[in-house]
């Protein structure tokens, strides 16, 4: 008989979908396209972005910006694949922004404790922080049941009235002084991180048991109860796990410049919302949800170097290209599946 | 030998309410049992205290003789006991073998991966060892109920079921899945598994089960042996009273012409052709049977007549008049009753009281809507009526349509649609989920509805039912009829023939009927022919 786990079956795996394949195959023309008429015409427009396209600035401060977006894009993966849907991602990533870089200088830069050193100690109260809130979210919602998408919107009005609240109280202005380049880390920390954070993701809800039962908890609920498995557990489980990735991908967002900026939208700027537009994009996959990520931060980054190119393009309209992009692909495609029991409560009947 | 499960004077009361009392039940390992009641008359209570949802007020689980107390359905599985709900536990984007394992996937690498070699390896080899014909890569959704099923059965045998108990396992099923049902209960006894399975249908009980105990009221009536026992003594037994198992229909002149449809195809939601160049009327004072397996085309008649899905070519005449392109609204207008296949998507708004649904499809006539308002109190007086009448439980015209079982939903749909004083009423499984002794009442108010001259075009897929209650059978086979029949002189074996697409072996009676059906209409109505022509051009 053929073995049926073959290596095409591996890579469909992998793929998951045309979707995500078309995804891919599509992006990279894009660029390829871009390139080619970069080199062809390089005193165009054309050329001028092909520049900044294929600049190492361009691709370091993808890799910055891109990593808040993808690991939160993974949680919410977790949560929303459970049936909690996560619309607070923005908020985790706001207080673990604010509190890595609060404990960073609480330690002091330079100093350590226990033989961490401070940075490393900020990035991991980063992620407690954001774990935490989530732990808060998790109970609210599960325990009492309470409306998903209206807890969410509460986890970020919290966050972000929180996070500038209490830089004010500890350094007197809703920003933090910067912590000076001792503090950051590289942005191949934080491309290393979302890698990682990726490839884990997408080994955990494809090849292990739990993620099979996050899965069903998020599809039929009642499966799972049948066959002994607590609903609610795994629910839990995929919240924290959004709480952690957040946190992972705020702390790295604060520590690649070493300081919180809490104005207005804070530093964060809409990029837990953009983290749920990645992930839908993504269609749940870990690796669609990278390559959006990497899309929309690659934007952003590009929107940068155009206006000190000259370019008036007003960063405004930019930031709504994912937007734009989620509904053009919703419509034409129409194909990421919603989790059945998404957004669902699940009372046992024991 | 001890028997394999023996419940011993079990008693469940719930407040105000005894489920169940003092109910003796033994089956012997290897034998199918089943257990027949009425809805409401303890049967489901009884398997969960089995299965460990409950936990008995009085008496003792016995398996091969010893006590057992579970206080979770996990305790059960871990006992040998599974139990295959009616709606299936299964997750649908998943593939089979995943929904087999699941919560108990086999791991490796320290339980950072599952075996999904191994996890397949075992749910070939279960489906093998019992003749199961499923492949353990397909995805849920894509496969049939009757596989579903299969899927469920191997979830309780991969966590080492011995026991399996089934909560009606036929009232999804296809007659032709409800046989191969009836094979895997016989490979399954065969290597030594005992079946329990609920059900309140006397014709299952009678063929699949060795043994049958009836439920009446949470007391046990009896255990007897199918092969000892008729369909009459089980029916009593489980009334209480006897039940006249063949409706009474006298034979009657049939009346005006009501219904006439001429050429009509309709596609399916896929757009594949369901119904293919149908033609037959109904007259007053007739009933029209569609008999047939499910998925031949009579849900796309049905929505076509109806006037939920628009035909492709054809004519639907109602009472003289063409029916293309009236709407929904008209149709009711005109007295056109109907019992949708589904109650609770198309039948009744589930979340809606029943004062609330008994006024579906006449919000806008008297007595209800008086001056742009709804007169609430008319409203429940009509709903009231009808639960009394159809004995609806609870009678309670505040209840949400979701509170009922799916008997009393039933009920209430049929009432509200007999009581609209239709000229049609057309009907899809009536009785579908109600016990016998309120399908009796259904069939009387159905021919008492025949003998006032209205007309009424039945579908179901209880054969004994369209058989019984009908002036004429059809038998539908893909998208046509493979013949009309008298139900009177047409045997079963017949019937099952034109289900499976073939014609009778005289072709002179299949022919005179059809003729009789079909052309016969049309014919003597020229105007009716030419205007079902047009119909086809547009």
């Amino acid at each position: 008989m053929r073995n049926p786990l073959s290596s095409t079956r591996f890579m469909q795996g992998l793929f998951e979908s045309d979707y995500v394949r078309s995804l891919v195959v599509g992006t990279v023309s894009v660029f390829g396209l871009l390139g080619l008429l970069g080199l062809l015409f390089p005193d165009s427009v054309a050329g001028d972005l092909a520049r900044i396209v294929f600049s190492t600035s361009t691709a370091t401060s993808t890799a910055r910006l891109a990593a808040p977006i993808v690991l939160a894009g993974l949680g919410g993966i977790f949560a929303e694949k459970s049936g909690v849907i996560n619309i607070g991602l923005e908020g985790l990533l706001i207080i673990s922004a604010f509190v890595s870089v609060y404990a960073a200088s609480v330690v002091g830069i330079g100093s350590a404790v226990l033989g961490v050193p401070a940075v490393a100690v900020g990035f991991l109260a980063g992620i407690a922080a954001s774990t935490l809130l989530s732990a808060v979210f998790a109970v609210v919602c599960i325990e009492f049941k309470a409306d998903q998408i209206i807890a969410g919107l509460a986890v970020w009005l919290i966050a972000l009235g929180l996070a500038p609240f209490m830089s004010t109280v500890f350094f007197g202005g809703v920003n933090t002084p910067n912590l000076g380049s001792d503090a950051t880390i590289g942005w191949g920390t934080s491309a290393t991180l979302v890698i990682l954070a990726t490839a884990g993701s997408w080994w955990l809800l494809n090849r292990t048991a739990f993620g099979k039962h996050l899965r069903a908890a998020g599809e039929n609920p009642k499966a799972l109860d049948t066959v002994g498995v607590s609903v609610s557990k795994v629910r839990y489980a995929g919240v924290l796990l959004s709480g952690f990735l957040s946190g992972i991908g705020g702390s790295a967002l604060a520590l690649s410049i070493g300081q919180f900026v809490g104005a207005g939208e804070t530093m964060v700027q809409g990029k837990g919302f953009i983290a749920i537009v990645a992930y839908l994009f993504g269609n749940y996959n870990p690796l669609g949800t990278l390559g959006a990520g990497a899309l929309f931060a690659g934007l952003d980054a590009m929107q940068i170097r155009l206006q000190q190119l000259g370019y008036a393009v007003p960063d405004t309209l930019v930031q709504t290209i994912p937007y734009v992009m989620v509904i053009v692909v919703l419509t034409l495609v129409g194909r990421t599946q919603i989790p059945e029991a998404a957004g669902e409560h699940y009372e046992t009947e024991e | 030998m001890n028997p394999a499960v023996h419940l011993d004077g079990i008693t469940k009361r719930f407040p105000g309410v005894v489920a169940n009392d003092d109910v003796d039940l033994a089956v012997e390992r290897g034998s199918v049992h089943a257990l027949l009641g009425e809805n409401g008359a303890g049967k489901t209570t009884l398997m969960n205290v089995l299965y460990g949802l409950y936990r008995p007020t009085e008496g003792t689980v016995r398996l091969d003789g010893e006590p057992r107390s579970f206080d979770s359905p996990r305790d059960a599985i871990n006992a040998g006991v599974g139990m295959i709900h009616q709606h299936f536990m299964l997750v649908d984007p998943m593939t089979v073998w995943e929904n087999v394992v699941l919560g108990n996937e086999p791991t490796t690498w320290g339980g950072l991966r599952v075996d999904r070699e191994a996890a397949r390896e075992a749910v070939v080899e279960l489906s093998e060892r019992y003749g199961f014909d499923v492949d353990p890569d397909a995805t849920v959704a894509d496969i049939s109920v009757g596989e579903q099923q299969r899927v469920e059965i191997l979830k309780a045998l991969y966590r080492g079921a011995d026991v399996l108990i089934m909560d009606e396992p036929t009232a999804v099923l296809t007659p032709q899945e409800v046989e191969e049902l009836y094979g895997v209960f016989e490979e399954l006894t065969d290597q030594g598994k005992t079946i329990i399975f609920i059900s309140h249908k006397l014709g299952e009980a009678l063929s699949a089960a060795d043994d049958i105990t009836v439920l009446r009221d949470g007391v046990n009536v009896g255990t007897v042996a199918s092969a000892d026992v008729t369909r009459e003594e089980l029916a009593e037994m489980m009334v209480g009273r006897e039940v006249l198992m063949e409706p009474a229909t006298t034979p009657q002149e049939p009346g005006d012409r009501v219904l006439e449809v001429t050429g009509l195809s309709v596609d399916d939601d896929r757009g594949v052709e369901a119904v293919s160049d149908l033609s037959f009327e109904l007259r007053a004072g007739e009933v029209l049977g569609v008999a047939g397996v499910d998925g031949n085309g009579q849900s796309q008649l049905v929505d076509a007549v109806t006037g939920l899905r628009e035909a492709t070519a054809g004519e639907i005449r109602y009472r003289g008049e063409s029916m293309v392109g009236e709407s929904r609204r008209d149709r009711i207008d005109r007295g056109m009753a109907f019992i949708p296949e589904d109650r609770q998507e198309r039948g009744l708004v589930m979340s809606y009281d029943l004062t609330e649904n008994g006024i579906l499809g006449s919000q806008h006539d008297a007595p209800f809507a008086r001056s742009g308002r709804l007169d609430w109190g008319a409203a429940r007086d009509h709903a009231e009526s009808v639960i009394e009448q159809y004995d609806v439980r609870p009678p309670d015209a505040d209840a949400e349509a979701e509170s009922l079982s799916g008997g009393n939903q039933q009920k209430f749909i049929v009432g509200r649609e007999f009581e609209r004083d239709p000229e049609l009423v057309v009907a899809t499984h009536p009785t579908r989920g109600v016990d016998i002794g309120s399908t009796e009442f259904l069939h009387d108010r159905l021919l008492e509805l025949r003998s006032q001259g209205k007309a009424v075009l039945l579908v179901s897929s209880k054969l004994d039912e369209v058989q019984g209650l009908s002036d004429r059978l059809a038998v539908m086979h893909e998208g046509e009829f493979t013949g009309v029949v008298d139900p009177a002189t047409v045997t079963e074996e017949e019937i099952g023939l034109l289900m499976a697409g073939e014609s009778l072996d005289d072709d002179s009676v299949e022919g005179a009927a059809l003729h009789d059906a079909a052309t016969g209409g049309p014919g003597d109505d020229p105007d009716g022919a030419t205007a079902g022509e047009e119909g086809v051009d547009a």
